[in-house]
């Protein structure tokens, strides 16, 4: 656990000194108030316009955030030659790997807890717990994506071909997805379950994600209007699809490396 | 110190055999070279010793023993990868830390390390403003920061200059003091060949031949440069230079007062004999060996 947890503070301070994690950590920070101020203005309660348009904007910026943050956590080290001087340190790889990884989930969190931090001081008095709320879930859907973007990072021979693998991912995920669900239901005419769908639906973290918050901020029955009710998966399920994402995926990462090791 | 041995490693990429049956020993207080063209099979022989590489057949042997987990010698293991970097946002002092905290190495070793690289001036600026040799340097530091028994450099001259050159001498010195293992790849022959003790050389994945740099040299049989000062005194050298001919495969091509021929090893003796016959004419001689560089390409010219 030595060179585990060596890692994770080398590179939580590394990413905390990158610029880009800096200047998006700026953005959300400013994007969040321009939210909150809005919101408190259009309406009474934090709760009922704050939270959801935070959730909306967290759903679009974290994944993005997570995903370069996590492109270049393999091949980056790989082009700078140094992926074999960390592997021959007296670690497995899978914890040079989910070392890596926790330490940018760390650096990610900064970013999240300062953004979602600074709505929550804006926010009225009443609505302030309710947009505490937000901080878990956005961490864990900002770690299943920078699982995701570490994964690609080991397939990918360079950065820049892990940056758009990493964008086309995140157009995927979180703007098509969706749709190609909804264009699924029309071309197949209602072939598929509606618990199909929802599974679908769920297995995306930035769906869980939108499906999980909306429910906290309207209940299971504001979605009634919508139809979507079945979309909330049992919470054991839930949990399981966040641990299959920020779990499985580094330990898939650890395969790739390994399999690596006999057909470079 | 244990021993360590690669002993028949073999390795293959899809249809290419990057190595095949490859032995070598590293002797500890010893420095092993391991030269050949780019392809040859240096890194993946390397990559086999580090673990980074899972060979076919064959592996790692210590004091005899086949070395199954790999966890002994990375705990013991110092590594500098071929043209490294590192993060660019940290200190050299922050990238040190990071491998001694992870090595389980004092943080009062690193000022000692900084200094013997040369780098306790730079120590704290981030290494975005290092020059190539001083990132070169800072990879050496991280090399030797937990005195290892192994060392291995991949092309540790890369970006050196003058100066370097001496710190990484001293490095490879220390270690050899020491008692540890030293293993290195590099194209730098002639720079390397009075530093090391046994080289390997590589070719398509074969060991093509391995020994001291003497013994390869010898087997070569590449002939030697003999150059003869003539006294001014005696300008004809006429005689002189047919004596030399009829040594037989001698060419000498006069210049000035100066005489060059090249010989073979085995009739050096032979031509040195003229000079008590010509004492008068021959005012000083100065044998020239051929450069490693030389036996490089002869070894590997030559199919085993």
């Amino acid at each position: 656990m030595r060179v585990g947890r060596a890692l994770v503070w080398h590179e939580f301070q590394e990413r905390i000194r990158d610029r880009w994690v800096i200047v998006v950590s700026i953005l959300f920070m400013l994007m969040a108030s321009g939210v909150t101020l809005y919101s408190r203005s259009a309406a009474e309660s934090a709760a009922a316009m704050t939270g959801p348009s935070l959730v909306t904007l967290a759903s679009l910026l974290v994944p993005l955030v997570a995903l370069i943050l996590g492109h270049d956590v393999i091949c980056g080290e790989r082009e700078r030659n140094t992926l074999g001087l960390l592997l021959t340190l007296p670690a497995t790889t899978g914890e040079v790997v989910f070392a890596k990884v926790i330490g940018r989930v760390l650096a990610l969190s900064i970013s999240v807890v300062l953004g979602l931090g600074v709505a929550v001081l804006l926010a009225d008095e009443g609505g302030r717990e309710a947009l505490v709320a937000l901080l878990w879930p956005t961490v864990l859907l900002g770690a299943a994506f920078l699982s995701l973007g570490t994964l690609l990072s080991s397939v990918a021979k360079r950065p820049s071909t892990a940056a758009s693998m990493a964008v086309a991912s995140w157009f995927l995920l979180v703007f098509f997805y969706d749709l190609g669900l909804l264009g699924l239901l029309v071309v197949t005419d209602g072939a598929f379950s509606s618990e199909a769908i929802s599974g679908l639906v769920a297995a995306n973290p930035a769906g869980l994600y939108r499906v999980e918050m909306m429910s906290h901020y309207s209940g299971p029955t504001g979605f009634e209007d919508l139809s979507v009710a079945a979309f909330l998966p049992a919470r054991n399920i839930s949990s399981l699809i966040w641990v299959l994402w920020i779990v499985g995926l580094p330990a898939i990462t650890t395969l790739t490396l390994a399999r690596q090791r006999s057909s470079r | 110190m244990k021993s360590i041995s690669l002993r028949d490693v073999s390795v293959r990429f899809g249809s290419v055999q990057a190595l095949d049956e490859v032995s070598v020993d590293l002797v500890p207080g010893e420095v092993t070279m391991l030269a050949g063209p780019n392809g040859s099979g240096k890194s993946t022989l390397m990559g086999v010793l580090l673990g980074l590489v899972r060979p076919n057949s064959g592996g790692v042997v210590l004091d005899g023993e086949e070395n199954r987990t790999g966890r002994w010698l990375k705990e013991r293991l110092g590594y500098l990868p071929e043209a490294v970097a590192f993060a660019p946002n940290l200190s050299g002092y922050q990238v040190l830390r990071f491998f001694a905290a992870a090595r389980g190495v004092d943080t009062a070793r690193i000022g000692a390390v900084l200094e013997n690289v040369q780098l306790a001036d730079a120590a704290s600026r981030a290494v975005r403003g290092y020059s190539r040799g001083m990132i070169q340097r800072l990879g050496l530091a991280v090399a030797v920061l937990s005195e290892p028994q192994l060392l291995v450099l991949d092309e540790p001259t890369g970006g050196l200059d003058q100066a370097g050159i001496s710190v990484l001498w001293r490095i490879i010195e220390e270690q050899k003091e020491r008692g540890g293992t030293i293993l290195m790849a590099s194209h730098d022959l002639v720079l390397m060949e009075k530093r090391v003790h046994q080289v390997v050389m590589l070719a398509g994945g074969k060991l093509r031949a391995k020994g001291t740099p003497e013994e390869l040299r010898a087997r070569t049989m590449l002939p030697l440069r003999v150059h003869f000062s003539l006294d001014p005194a005696y300008p004809t050298v006429d005689r002189f230079l047919e004596a030399i001919e009829n040594l037989g495969d001698c060419v000498p091509q006069q210049n000035g007062l100066k005489v060059v021929t090249e010989i073979a090893p085995d009739r050096l003796l032979a031509l040195l004999s003229l000079q008590p016959k010509f004492n008068g004419t021959v005012a000083g001689i100065r044998i020239e060996e051929p450069g490693f560089d030389a036996v490089y390409e002869s070894v590997l010219k030559v199919e085993p």
